[in-house]
Order: C-alpha cells, then structure tokens, then sequence
C-alpha cells in the first residue's frame, strides 16, 4: 500500500508540472506589458531595464519558468508563492485565510449530499419505476440539468428577497459575530443548499444506477432466497456493493472541496478561495491566478488517490 | 415421415418457417433511426432544439431593432404588431428601458447556441485528431499523448476559461476558442479508446496488409465505426458549451451588451434581482431547456447508434 501511494505521487510529479507550465505560459503569453506602468516620459530607459533585470523578465523564457517554479516548492517560506499585486501581501497567506469558508461550505454540502442522496437512490432503486421512482428521478434529471447560477439565483431571490427569511450573502453579519456558528449556519444555508441540490441530483442518479445493477446479481436473489428480510438483503448485502463506486464520486468531489465553487462562492459573496480567484483574474493579480491554477491541480491529483485508496479499502478484490 | 409439406425455396418444413425472422435487412443507419424514434425524450429533445435554433435564428431577422431600447416602450405590455403596423413579436413585453423581451432573448439564444456549437466543433476536432493519432500510434506515443490528456483533466477548467477570456479580451471568438480548447478531453478518451480497440480488428489488419497508407486507414476504416460516441459526446458538450459560455457571461467576464448571451441577460437580470425579478426567469428557462434537451438527445443517440441494442421485430 505505501509504495503505491509512493508510486502515485511520483507519477503525479510530472502532470502536476504539466499544470504548473500550462499556468506559466497563460500568464506569460497574455498580452500586456509587466512593466507598462513605469513607462512613462521621465523614467530612463536605464531605470526600467534596471527593472526587467529585477523581476527577472529580460532572462529566456524556461529560465524565468525554473526560478519560478523552483520559488513555489519552498513552502514552508510565507513568501514562496510571491505577494498578490491586489492585497500587498504574501499569496501563500491569503490562500491559507479563505481556506477554511471554502472547507466549511464544501464540506457541509458534501456533507448533506452523502446524507439525502444515499437514501433517494436506494429507494428510487428498490421500488423501482413507483411514483417514488419516478419522483426522484425528475428531480435528478431536472436538479442536473440547471446550471448553478440559475439555482444559485432561484435560491437567493426565494430565501433572501422573497420570503426574507436567509441574509443575501456574506458569511456573517458584523464583525460582532465573527465567529458566532449559528449566524454563520445561517447565512451557510443557501449556499449550501444551492450546491447540494445539484450534487444530490447527480449522486442519487448514480447510485440508483448502480444498486440497480447490483440488485440483479445472483447472490442478492440467494439472499432473498434464503428468507432474508427484505431490509437485510437491501442494506447489507446490496447498499454495501452498491457503495462501491460512489467512492470515485467521492474523490471526484474533492478537488472542489479545496478550489472551492467560483460561481456559488460569487453568487453568496461566499469569502472563500473560488471568489477569492475570480476576483484575483479581475485584477490581474497574476501571483494569486497562477497559485490558484497550480493549487487546483494539486487538488484534482490529491481527489484521484484518495479515490483509488478508498476503492481498495472498500472493496477487497483490488489488490495493490 | 408424415406428409409435410415443404417450402418451395427454402426447403424447410412450412410449419416450422413461422420462426422465421422475415423482417426485411435494414442498414445501421435505418436501424438507428428507428431506434432513436423510439426514444420519447430524445424525439422531443431533438424538436425542443430545433425549434429553439430556427426561433433563434429567426425571430431577430424577420423584426427591426430586435435588442434596441426605445425608452417610449418602457413597461408596455406584450403584443406582436405595433401602432405602425410592424411586426415586433413582442410576446414578453417591453423592460423597463422599452427592451422587446422576446426578441432579446432570442438574439440571445442565438449567441448562446453560436458559441456553443462552434466550442464542439473545436472540442470535436481536438478531441478526434489526439483521439485517433494515440489510439492508432499506441506505445510512447500514446502514453505522452494520455499524460497531455491528464494534464488538462487536472486544470481548473472555468477558471483557465475565464483566465483566458479576461487577458486576451472578451470576444465570441476567444470565449469559443477558450471552451474549445479546455473541453477536448473526453472526446479525445473515447476516440482512443474506439481505435485501440479496432487497431488489431481482422478487417483493418486486411486493410493494412493491402498496403493501405495510415492516413486512408483512419478515415476510412477506423473513423467511421468510431463515430457514434463522437456524435453523443458532441451533443453532450453543445449543453457543456452553452453552460459554460453563460457562466462566462454571468460571471461578468463574457460578450457585453452589444452581441448579448443567455448569461449575460442573467448577468443584468442578477443586479435588479431586487426590482424586477421575472427578468431572471425567461433566459433561465431557455437554458435549461437547452440543456435538458441536448442530454436527451444525446441519451437517445447513445442507445440508437449502438448497435447491440436491438429493434424488436414487427
């Protein structure tokens, strides 16, 4: 098991590097001048090569990508990841401030995802083509179809503006209740709902599709056979299998647990990291986008072993 | 042996020919639209978006000053021929600045289905063109071409897009250029995978042994079997598209007013969500409408051009 995940992570190097100079070169081949700013009439010439000589942009291009990218592996240096041009101050910082919002919005989402979608699709599963079925199947087809904005729009003007029941976006109040959970739980729930609704519509279908399969195999008809209680052959014998690769759905929702949803994030003002990017492409904050890219490759590489670890440990025909 | 009687042609007894299929011999393409007939959803997917092109199409042509403000209109309830006499298809009525509704949002849906069309053809000519050079070249070639592939899965796709779109300008042409460019991959999967199935295939082995040249080989031999995921895949990403686009636009970061999109009729209804919030709902529909009925087709398609599903005999 350790020297797969080793063999993972070695693999991931080149790929992550991949990402790394595909970051590089979109920042890099943009048009527009890094210096345009200081050319202005009384500044000499001397001054801005003194300049391009500073920041390094008169060296070739694969010299200026290793001293950057050599920079972005010293972590442990607050400084690593260069200053933001928006905020004045180190990138690595500011990624580790909003972090924990995206955490807490994508992390609950997630949360009520596994806990309302699991249950749907084994009904719509095991009574299969009943108004339950079919209800939650409209539900799913229609929840996946709705682009994010929309719902995010639909929820904000219901909850916020309609019934002014939820706050119209923030994560809290005033600075006064900072850190007050239950003001933040409320001004959690749309956004959280918005997202969970569209993640519960694409997990029910797929694990109604996928007990579906397993409720046809021969040992859950042994199992019935034998007299087991219809509720012990549906939970323990087929949810069980069934669960099986909602695990890859599992990994595949990772990666935005850490990048964090840029559309529901500025839709509530959420001050998370898929605001916080968008605002950063805004203002040509250059040092924050090029994290940000290189941060949701990380996250992706990360979401894919872990799914591939699960796989192993919930089902015990993969061997490593 | 009893007395049977035996048909003329075929020499098999006459009781027994019941059993025979006499369905006449139909082509794969007659079969597959067979097929696809039989799929609800999809036939009504397929007329959905029909009718949202030709409207689209359409409606912003036949009536003059299709997405003008003329602020004399301003709130003026819906008719389709005005005092003068002309035709102004206004069924939604006039916005607060006299902006004919209707004819708004189809010049939109326009755009919308413009870039979101153009995007696949991109996405399918990439998608294709990796696709079949690593499935047909195998070995090193293929493994660096499946690294490019893993790279671009692991890009943080809407935001590249928007990256893109804000540094080289926000045009149709860049927003369709960025979504072509980071929406391959799926396509170029499914190609590979067709053609290193068919690589060792006994006809294309034949075809080679013939001394047919690579070229000739993957146009003509491989292409054609491997076209029914390409045809799912791109209905499938005209909704990815489309999406994709109005996120762009909603976002602020799309076309502005002047070529306007489905999202960028969100982007102006999300700011006077407050006062006039029905703007909301007419390009929200037609987005899911777009989207629900380029899925179904897609589904249907799926099932059509697959050739083990089989049509039941009449």
């Amino acid at each position: 098991m350790l020297t797969y995940i080793i063999r993972r992570i070695i693999l991931a190097i080149p790929i992550l590097l991949g990402v790394a100079i595909i970051s590089f070169l979109l920042v890099y081949l943009a048009p527009g001048d890094p210096l345009a700013q200081f050319r202005v009439p009384n500044v000499r010439p001397e001054v801005l090569d003194r300049l391009a000589e500073i920041y390094g942009f008169n060296k070739p291009l694969p010299e200026q990508f290793i001293g950057w990218i050599t920079n972005y592996v010293q972590v442990w240096n607050p400084d690593a990841w260069g200053l933001s041009i928006t905020y004045r101050r180190p990138v690595l910082e500011l990624i580790a401030e909003r972090t924990p919002a995206t955490l807490l919005l994508m992390g609950s989402s997630l949360a009520l995802t596994i806990i309302i979608a699991i249950p749907l699709g084994m009904l719509a599963a095991v009574r299969q083509y009943s108004w339950a079925d079919k209800i939650v199947t409209t539900f799913a087809t229609i929840g996946y179809a709705m682009p994010s904005f929309v719902l995010g729009t639909f929820l904000l003007y219901i909850g916020a503006i309609w019934f002014r029941i939820f706050p119209f976006g923030g994560m809290t109040s005033s600075l006064r209740t900072e850190s007050d959970p239950l003001d933040i739980a409320w001004h959690l729930a749309l956004p959280v709902a918005s997202l969970a609704i569209q993640s519960i519509a694409g997990w029910s279908r797929y694990i109604r599709a996928s007990m579906l399969e397993v409720l046809h195999q021969d040992y859950i008809r042994t199992a019935k056979a034998k007299g087991l209680s219809a509720n012990r052959v549906n939970f323990r014998h087929a949810l069980r299998n069934a669960l099986i690769p909602v695990v890859t759905l599992f990994g595949l929702s990772l990666p935005a647990l850490i990048a964090g949803a840029v559309i529901t994030e500025t839709i509530f003002s959420w001050p998370g990291l898929g605001s916080f990017g968008v605002n950063a492409i805004g203002q040509r904050d250059y040092p924050v986008i090029m994290a940000f890219v290189l941060l949701g490759g990380i996250a992706v590489v990360i979401g894919n072993l872990v799914a591939d670890i699960m796989y192993g440990v919930v089902d015990p025909r993969i061997k490593y | 042996m009893a007395d049977r009687t035996y048909d003329d042609v075929t020499q098999v007894p006459v009781d027994d020919t019941e059993d025979i299929d006499r369905t006449e011999v139909r082509s794969y393409w007659q079969l597959a639209r067979r097929r696809f007939v039989r799929h609800r959803l999809a036939v009504i997917g397929a007329i959905t978006l029909a009718v949202l092109i030709v409207a689209a199409a359409v409606v912003p042509l036949v009536v003059e000053n299709a997405t003008g403000v003329s602020i004399s209109k301003s709130f003026a309830p819906a008719e389709i021929v005005d005092d003068e006499g002309n035709l102004v298809l206004a069924l939604l009525g006039y916005s607060r600045t006299g902006i004919n509704m209707f004819t708004q949002l189809m010049a939109a849906t326009a755009t919308s289905l413009m870039i979101g069309f153009a995007a696949v053809l991109i996405i399918v000519f990439i998608g294709v063109v990796i696709g079949a050079v690593a499935g047909y070249a195998g070995g090193w070639v293929d493994n660096v071409l499946m690294r490019v592939v893993d790279i671009a899965l692991s890009m943080p796709g809407l935001f590249i897009i928007i990256a893109f779109v804000a540094f080289w300008g926000a045009s149709i042409w860049t927003i369709i250029l960025a979504i072509g460019i980071t929406g391959w991959t799926t396509a170029a999967r499914l190609v590979r995978a067709e053609f290193l199935s068919l690589r060792e295939a006994d006809y294309v082995q034949a075809a080679r042994a013939l001394g047919a040249s690579p070229r000739r080989i993957i146009l003509r031999h491989m292409l054609p079997p491997a076209l029914a995921p390409i045809i799912v895949a791109a209905s499938l990403g005209v909704a990815d598209s489309v999406v994709l686009e109005a996120a762009l636009s909603f976002l602020g970061f799309g076309i502005g007013a002047e070529q306007a999109s489905l999202g960028t009729l969100l982007n102006v209804a999300f700011e006077y969500l407050n006062r006039e919030p029905y703007l909301v709902l007419f390009p929200s529909i037609v987005l899911i409408l777009i989207v629900l009925a380029a899925n179904f087709l897609g589904d249907g398609m799926r099932d059509a051009l697959d050739p083990r599903q089989r049509v039941e005999q009449q």
